[in-house]
């Protein structure tokens, strides 16, 4: 928000630098921003944070200047001239929606002269409102002076030309479903249940907390005028700028919440200086309609708090003169108590807490010392840190790059691989990015179009993995998160199985993993496959298939693996237990095996290790070849070695043959497999 | 024996060996000749040591000493052509087909991202300062992203375009926008399920992937990280905020930082302070802190009497931003790994 220099020094004397002005107001609670020089004037730039909507306002940035500097506020007292017949003869006012206006009050004003401003409110509200609007221009001296002291209080006012208020009746009521009405910026909007508008006996005149209505605005022919100062609900004015994509400076007060009291004074205050610029009568009374205003609580603050929770001791006469200067009344309470009852304009101030701030913030935060001894206490590093950190450093070492990549997908993304669920995803209501709305239930396309990406770069190695959540929808509402792994590679359908027995051996998860036959449309047809460990499915692993490359329009081959990081997590051993290793050497045993086609490594390799035992210490796949002329059509031979070690003793030669003979005879009878001499 | 003839042997014996070694043109040879003439047991200078008892003792002090320069002329022939022999190629010259300077076999190491690295740097830094990381699920319902901590419905905070609220059924109605589920705005709401389910004393840090709608572009992101420390006991105070901040940019930084608190508003916390570190001479933004609003503490189960605490936040990508001179938000999630690579 921007305020005025000249104008400030109208309530509080200025004595101070702009420097340090600005320095004290940022550590008081009113941020800088920056300061712009308009003519002879400094527009100042403040952040008004939401829970101080007494600073939307010139009076209550000079009350906080004159707090910090110890200086007296000077304040306006408007008591304007009144006289019959009284307002509420001249207007009616019906208020109809409490709920979203909880008072509305009006004064009434004849005979005035709508012309210029004088150079004075001119040279104010330009410092205000020209750096953030080039074009702006006063309008005249009635709307002028509604603005001002908009900007003065932070009570928002709208003055409307009486005669065109149909019927001489004021309705505050809820809008109709598609009820037209063009603003005073000349757009038309079409308005429903839910938002407040005032109305006259015909139409709506104005949108409640928010704008005024073209047809009822102040002009040079305007003669008599009903001034408008009212309460709106905040949470009603926030749903109507937002829906109807109108904000307004009043729009942005009521949202926060204004001076109950205050209302009136505004009203008063502008009716007397319409009266001394635009001259004419005003009305005797106010129409007020809606609630009374009540009279805020006490707060009891006892002073042991500010050490408790500050750490610094307050001296009890600072407290006092603090919250005095705020405009607290205080009270002794009980012993080392104060009873602070707070002013009208600082609704934010219910608690005892909130008195505390207070107090901190005037007194200075600087205070506070940044050297106090903080106690030590342990920090456990958690298990799933640790697996996180074991997971990485195996994959670093593999060459694979770190990416991440947004939780929110497009639709086509998760049809195209339903790998974990064939539910579809979750929407969110509003899309994270361009197109993308549906909660992913999968890493793997997201990492397919990184792919596309550095593709498009012409970066010509691309090999990157992602850890994050994918959300699989549920029976209840809330999704389940998986921790996943992902990975893309340029690499085949070996080089992903690789990394994949890699962690497990560095998670030391010793389960056998399985791999069976999956049919994912995103992935090639037999160079893929489903991963369990146990019963428990950990993932999927394959060469991305034609019609995936052409999906994600990538023109070179990859691979895809997603895993479960929560069951990896659940099934990691992180701290292995040392068991002895045999004294003895080990003794070597290859075997080259002519088998059908169909027969699976794994097959082959369990039944080894039942048939061998517990002698047997490692079986190594070596390579598979084919000679069809000599075994037959639809047959391989696979090569691979056993190592053998006892733990009592070295094993010798003959043992081993003994072993290799048992293990040859099962692959013969279970497998149809037989040994190549 | 004469001594002479003595002599004469020991030069014929070394001539022949010093000729002998010169001739071998394989380590198997060189051992075979080794053995015969420096053999143990059986070797010709073993030989010719037992020769010397047979010379005059007057003779025998000249005899010894050129016994030994003979051993030690053998032993060098021996060494010799030892060296020549086990050098690669059978010869010990030049090759000018080997250049040194071709660049070696390739190591493969991956990079982690780079906001991954200043996270696991800050959870290093809040775990010697005694804070243990927390978890919590990026999808939240209402009650824990906002109610716990101290929005309540009418809060902007809550408001549909500032959120990315779940079309889930059974949501209420479009105008009113406020669907149960959300994906969360903070990381606060870790705290708060800790704080349900944990008595205190609490020393947390949570972190992770939070979700604000906003436009990309180079300095914002719908979706970034950030880290909350949250530490709650008996007797804690604002100046506990601030020596924990301070010892943490020291940590940081590595040098003598301060601290500057600025007032400023969240709900969650009363007082409410946005923290500053100094830096060269210039004040830097932190990120948000303050003092655990007590009505937490109330949707918690915990009493605001016995208790108190403090909370701070900081955005995780504008740190790395800063330390690496990253300008482009958007970098970290394009992914091309030219950028990965730098970090």
């Amino acid at each position: 928000m921007l305020v005025s220099w000249n104008w400030l020094k109208q309530y509080v004397p200025l004595e101070m630098t702009q420097a340090e002005l600005e320095h004290r107001l940022s550590m008081s609670g009113l941020n800088h921003e920056g300061t712009r020089p308009v003519a002879d004037d400094l527009a100042i730039d403040l952040e008004v944070t939401s829970n101080r909507p007494d600073c939307l306002g010139h009076i209550g940035v000079a009350r906080e200047i004159a707090v910090l500097w110890e200086q007296p506020l000077t304040l306006p007292d408007p008591q304007p001239p009144a006289s019959s017949p009284a307002a509420a003869e001249q207007v009616s006012v019906t208020l109809q929606c409490p709920e979203l206006c909880p008072r509305y009050t009006a004064r009434v004003i004849r005979d005035v002269s709508v012309g210029p401003s004088p150079d004075w409110l001119v040279q104010h509200l330009t410092t205000i409102f020209q750096p953030l609007n080039p074009d702006w221009q006063p309008v005249n001296n009635v709307v002028d002076i509604t603005n001002f002291v908009l900007m003065e209080s932070g009570q928002p006012l709208h003055a409307f030309d009486l005669d065109k208020i149909g019927g001489g009746q004021v309705l505050v009521r809820q809008a109709d479903k598609d009820e037209p009405f063009t603003a005073i910026d000349h757009r038309e909007y079409s308005l429903g249940p839910g938002i407040c508008v005032i109305a006259d006996s015909e139409k709506a005149i104005a949108l409640g907390g928010v704008m005024g209505g073209a047809d009822s605005e102040v002009s040079g022919s305007t003669k008599n005028l009903l001034i408008e100062s009212a309460r709106f609900d905040p949470l009603t004015t926030r749903n109507t700028a937002r829906a109807l994509n109108l904000h307004s400076p009043s729009s942005h007060r009521f949202e926060r919440g204004v001076d109950p009291v205050g209302v009136e004074w505004a009203s008063r205050r502008c009716c007397e200086l319409i009266l001394e610029i635009a001259g004419g009568e005003l009305a005797e009374g106010i129409i007020d309609a809606g609630e009374p205003v009540s009279e805020p609580a006490p707060v009891v603050l006892r002073l042991s708090q500010l050490k408790r929770i500050l750490g610094i001791d307050v001296d009890p006469g600072e407290v006092t003169r603090i919250l005095t200067a705020l405009g607290n009344q205080t009270a002794a309470g009980g012993d080392g108590e104060l009873k602070v009852t707070a002013p009208s304009w600082r609704r934010d101030l219910t608690r005892e807490i909130d008195l505390v701030e207070e107090i901190a913030r005037i007194h200075g935060y600087d205070k506070i010392p940044e050297d106090v001894g903080v106690p030590m206490a342990p920090s456990h590093r958690t298990d799933r840190d640790r697996v996180e950190s074991s997971v990485r450093q195996t994959l670093l070492a593999t060459g694979l790059d770190e990416a991440m990549t947004a939780s929110m997908v497009p639709g086509s993304w998760p049809e195209c691989f339903t790998a974990w669920t064939d539910q579809p995803p979750i929407s969110s209501r509003t899309p994270m990015l361009k197109g993308a709305d549906r909660l992913r239930t999968s890493l793997v396309p997201s990492l397919l179009e990184a792919r596309r990406i550095n593709e498009s770069l012409a970066n010509p190695v691309i090999e990157i993995f992602e850890t994050a959540s994918i959300y699989l929808p549920t029976e209840s509402q809330l999704p389940a998160q998986q921790w996943t792994l992902a990975i893309t590679s340029g690499g085949d359908y070996f080089r992903l199985k690789g990394i994949v027995e890699g962690l497990l051996a560095a998670l030391k998860i010793d389960l056998p993993l399985q791999v069976n036959e999956v049919d994912l449309p995103l992935l090639a047809l037999s160079r893929s496959g489903e991963l369990s460990l146990g019963d428990q499915r950990l993932g999927f692993v394959g060469e991305v298939a034609p019609q995936g490359l052409k999906q994600f329009s990538l023109r070179n081959p990859a691979s895809v693996l997603e895993l479960s990081l929560d069951l990896l997590a659940e099934l990691a051993e992180l701290i292995p237990q040392h068991r002895n290793q045999s004294a003895y050497p080990s003794i070597s045993r290859d075997l080259n095996i002519v088998l059908a086609e169909a027969v699976r490594w794994s097959q082959l390799e369990q039944l080894v290790r039942a048939v061998a035992g517990n002698e047997l210490e490692a079986v190594d796949y070596q390579e598979t070849y084919r000679d069809s002329e000599k075994d037959g059509a639809d047959t391989k031979r696979i090569l691979f070695s056993m190592t053998l070690r006892s733990q009592d003793a070295t094993m010798t030669g003959e043992h081993a043959d003994e072993i290799r003979e048992n293990v040859v005879a099962e692959i013969e009878k279970q497998l149809e497999g037989r040994l190549l001499s | 024996m004469a001594l002479n003839e003595f002599l004469e042997q020991l030069q014929q014996l070394a001539t022949e060996a010093t000729a002998a070694f010169g001739q071998a043109d394989s380590l198997d040879a060189l051992e075979a000749i080794r053995v015969e003439y420096l053999g143990a047991r059986q070797g010709r200078l073993k030989a010719a040591q037992k020769l010397m008892g047979q010379v005059e003792s007057e003779d025998k002090p000249v005899a010894g000493k050129q016994f030994n320069a003979t051993k030690q002329e053998i032993e060098a022939g021996f060494e010799e052509a030892h060296q020549r022999l086990s050098g690669s190629g059978g010869s010990r010259a030049a090759d000018p087909t080997f250049d040194n300077t071709l660049p070696g076999e390739a190591v493969g190491g991956g990079h982690l991202h780079p906001i991954t690295q200043t996270i696991e740097e800050l959870k290093d830094i809040m775990g010697r300062l005694g804070f243990s990381v927390a978890d919590g699920p990026e999808i939240e319902d209402a009650w824990h992203n906002f109610e716990a901590l101290n929005i309540p419905a009418e809060h902007p905070a809550r408001d549909p375009l500032d959120n990315f609220y779940l079309a889930t059924a059974g949501a209420a109605s479009a105008s009113e926008g406020e669907a149960p589920l959300l994906l969360r705005s903070q990381t606060s709401n870790v705290q708060i399920r800790v704080m349900e389910s944990t008595p205190p004393p609490i020393r947390i840090i949570s972190l992770g992937r939070v979700y604000r709608p906003d436009t990309a572009d180079a300095t914002h992101y719908p979706m970034f990280h950030q880290m909350e420390g949250l530490l709650i006991d008996e007797q804690v105070t604002m100046a506990d905020l601030k020596s924990v901040l301070r010892l943490f940019a020291t940590s940081y930084l590595g040098d003598d930082v301060h601290i500057r608190f600025r007032p400023s508003f969240f709900p969650f916390t009363e007082p409410s302070v946005e923290a500053d570190f100094s830096w060269n001479d210039k004040w830097i933004e932190f990120g948000g802190a303050g003092m655990v609003d007590p009505n937490v503490f109330k949707a918690v189960g915990y009493d605001p009497e016995v208790l108190s605490g403090f909370a701070f936040g900081l955005g995780v990508e504008r740190l790395c931003m800063r330390r690496h001179g990253v300008t482009d938000i958007r970098e970290f999630y394009k992914n091309d790994v030219r950028f990965l690579h730098q970090f």
